[in-house]
């Protein structure tokens, strides 16, 4: 084309360039050489992941807590690292304190935690949380994991627009049904559901109406005594067990705020701040987004009744945060002192209070959160159970499938859907 | 000897050109009051609204406190102005040290990718009629086609037997990554610079480290400017593999550690977009500093 003549580039220039990216390119290689090290005159170096990020703050001033009680073990927080990334390169974390969750399922089965089963703090454990633990995930003869937090989650409600329109708390359905009208009636919309974003259906409405009643565990063992064969004719199924539930599901889903299919997470912690609506099927991590809006919500909790029998009601629970250390951590003691520290219970408790969390030990003081203690006696009387959609592998899309009917499908056709899925899995695994 | 044109990128290109004609001949007939082409026009229109909107939305969520930015309105102004987000976002990120790895690890994936793609185009271009060289160039090209998932566990483990699991490791791979496209770039462009330029410079007596540096290098600048830009793009907004490869959470790029705004359960908007601000600054001003650079490069190395 239009050749210019080559111009006369000052060679030094472009060589002090390059030595300088080299220089850049070594330091990184030497920094990357110095971080696995650093045990150097007897301290050890720890690193401790948490990925909440509400509560990276919290933990940070508890490390340097720690740091000042004792000067052998240094901690360094991780919350951006990625886990299976960290597990192939066999250098995870020395302390995790992660959701208890199908995430994960796949380190626990594996045998990639250690055994925590003789550390005191193991016998501190509330022994109605235990089987929550197993029923996610298990290796067998092990303690993988300590539960640090335990979150409860049900119907929040508007304390102030059930005084105005003088509705009590209801603890069978009718009552329920009875408390929708009135508010429908008064123009209020009962329930604010958000259909757009799939997990609330599933963790709302959907465990919800199933947790209030099947028996869930009973009915996860008997499901997978079945075997590779669930259809209409088996002994035990989605269809035939999760139908009434799924029709009662229909039924409150018609009592929601007309826009339910467009609305999100985040729109329906708006409508819910502004008193929009008397009702909204969330957990308490909702609480602090609520919170943005309106910060002196009168909010209360309820177990969502689905049945007219009250002793039916039941809240859901999940293990928002488990402790572990890796079997492939070269820092067990030092990782196990920091885990006693936290299990401490001024620490521990003074955590739970403050992210609207129930405790897991068999002397945590009942919470004095407003918007929680109704939630206590079930908590007490172990009257919880961990939500269907989250035992059922992710490997289904079970999310998904509650959105279908929320937005009007039939519940047969998804159910059986369901059974065909579950079937499949089985014979695959 | 140029029997092998990229097909790719003179496509591309075709485009590229089309829309510059358009926008060009729409501005002249605009400023003379003549006929205005407007389905052009409004389809132009739409398109930096396209770009303009979300922007806008950025640059208000970001002054906004927590608060208002939950409240719905996404067009809304800071009703009260809050640097409070840009606070938070420069702590929570360490700012001033992810911002350094970032820029460290675009930078070296940049200078790396120019210099090494370059010798590999200028080796492979006058050495065409070669099997060797032939078939290499289809080897580097194969690369196009491989995603990073597919191969990212063994690279995870592979950077870690070997102490890459830092920022190294990562501007190595973004290279490694960057090779396929950068050498296809270079080659169609070496193509349009005549031999006998070199040849002339051979019968001075150069060497050809000599032709490379002083010849043919200096006359790749607009095409080195484009394939940077690639790769800085590339580089900078990148967050599967950082997160992947680095090991030690202190030596973290930028796009990685802001996915801690985001979680399913909460929603922090004024800080994330603070923090999008801030990383999305560097990647603005180069493409505005070097624009000129890019279409000139897309359309010398593809018109023949």
């Amino acid at each position: 084309m239009n050749p210019k003549p080559p111009l006369p580039v000052p060679g030094l220039s472009r060589r002090s360039f390059l030595i300088g990216a080299g220089a850049l390119g070594a330091g990184f290689a030497l920094a990357g050489c110095a971080a696995p090290g650093g045990s150097a005159s007897g301290v050890t170096e720890i690193s401790f992941y948490v990925s909440k990020p509400e509560v990276i703050g919290y933990f940070d001033t508890l490390i340097a807590k720690f740091h000042k009680s004792q000067a052998r073990v240094r901690v360094v927080r991780d919350s951006t690292s990625n886990m299976s990334a960290d597990f192939v390169r066999n250098s995870p974390p020395d302390l995790g304190c992660w959701n208890y969750n199908f995430s994960v399922v796949e380190f626990v089965e594996r045998g990639a935690l250690s055994d925590l089963g003789d550390m005191p703090e193991a016998a501190t454990i509330n022994p109605d949380i235990k089987p929550l633990l197993k029923e996610t995930a298990d290796y067998p003869g092990r303690t993988s994991a300590i539960p640090y937090s335990l979150t409860a989650a049900s119907v929040l409600y508007n304390k102030d627009l059930f005084t105005k329109y003088g509705v009590a708390v209801p603890t069978t359905y009718d009552d329920l049904v009875a408390a929708c009208e009135t508010f429908q009636k008064a123009g209020i919309a009962p329930f604010f559901n958000t259909y757009k974003d799939t997990w609330t259906i599933a963790q709302g409405l959907f465990d919800y109406t199933i947790g209030g009643m099947v028996d869930v565990p009973d009915f996860f063992k008997r499901l997978r005594a079945e075997g590779t064969k669930v259809d209409a004719a088996s002994s035990v199924s989605f269809q035939k067990d999760f139908r009434s539930a799924m029709d009662r599901m229909v039924q409150l889903g018609s009592y929601a705020n007309k826009n339910a299919a467009s609305r999100g997470y985040g729109d329906g912690n708006l409508a819910f701040a502004k008193g929009e609506a008397a009702m909204y099927l969330q957990g308490p991590w909702a609480l602090n987004e609520i919170a943005k809006t309106n910060a002196k919500m009168n909010v209360g909790t309820f177990p969502l009744p689905v049945t007219n029998d009250p002793k039916d009601l039941k809240v859901r629970v999940n293990v928002d945060l488990a402790l572990w250390i890796p079997e492939a951590s070269k820092k067990k003691e030092a990782a196990r002192s920091f885990l006693s520290f936290l299990m401490q219970p001024e620490i521990q408790n003074t955590y739970n209070a403050d992210n609207n969390a129930f405790g897991t030990t068999k002397n945590a003081p009942p919470t004095t959160n407003p918007a929680l203690v109704g939630m206590q006696k079930y908590y007490d009387d172990a009257a919880f159970y961990l939500g269907a959609s989250q035992i059922i592998p992710s490997e289904i899309p079970v999310a998904n499938y509650a959105q279908s009917i929320a937005l009007g499908s039939k519940p047969e056709p998804v159910l059986r859907q369901l059974d065909g899925d579950w079937s499949r899995l089985a014979l695959r695994s | 000897m140029s029997t092998q044109i990229p097909l790719a990128t003179s496509t591309a290109t075709g485009e590229l050109a089309g829309t510059d004609a358009d926008s060009v001949t729409t501005r002249r007939a605009g400023g003379r009051g003549e006929r205005v082409n407007w389905p052009v026009t409004i389809v132009l229109i739409i398109c930096s609204l396209a770009i303009l909107v979300p922007l806008y939305v950025t640059l208000t969520m970001a002054f906004k406190t927590t608060s208002q930015a939950v409240d719905g309105n996404a067009f809304s102004l800071p009703a009260p102005f809050s640097v409070d987000g840009f606070v938070q976002a420069w702590n929570l990120t360490t700012f001033p040290r992810s911002f350094a790895i970032s820029i460290g690890v675009s930078a070296l994936t940049v200078v790396g990718t120019i210099i090494l793609s370059s010798f590999a185009a200028f080796a492979i271009s006058r050495n065409w009629n070669r099997r060797f060289f032939r078939w290499s160039f289809y080897y580097l090209l194969a690369a196009l086609f491989l995603p990073f998932p597919v191969v990212a566990l063994s690279q995870v483990k592979l950077t870690g037997l070997v102490h890459l699991d830092n920022p190294l490791g990562v501007a190595i791979l973004h290279i490694m990554f960057q090779l396929g496209f950068s050498v296809l770039l270079f080659t169609a462009f070496l193509r349009s610079i005549p031999d006998e330029l070199e040849e002339s410079a051979r019968l001075e007596g150069a060497t050809t480290g000599q032709v490379f540096w002083q010849l043919i290098f200096p006359l790749l600048a607009p095409m080195s400017a484009t394939v940077g830009i690639f790769a800085f793009l590339a580089s900078w907004n990148d967050f599967v593999m950082p997160s992947l490869i680095t090991s030690n959470p202190a030596l973290q790029t930028l796009p990685v550690l802001q996915q801690i705004f985001q979680t399913q359960f909460s929603n922090n908007y004024n800080v994330s977009f603070a923090s999008y601000l801030m990383a999305m600054a560097p990647a603005i001003l180069v493409y505005l500093f070097t624009q000129r650079w890019v279409m000139a490069g897309v359309t010398q190395g593809a018109i023949k």
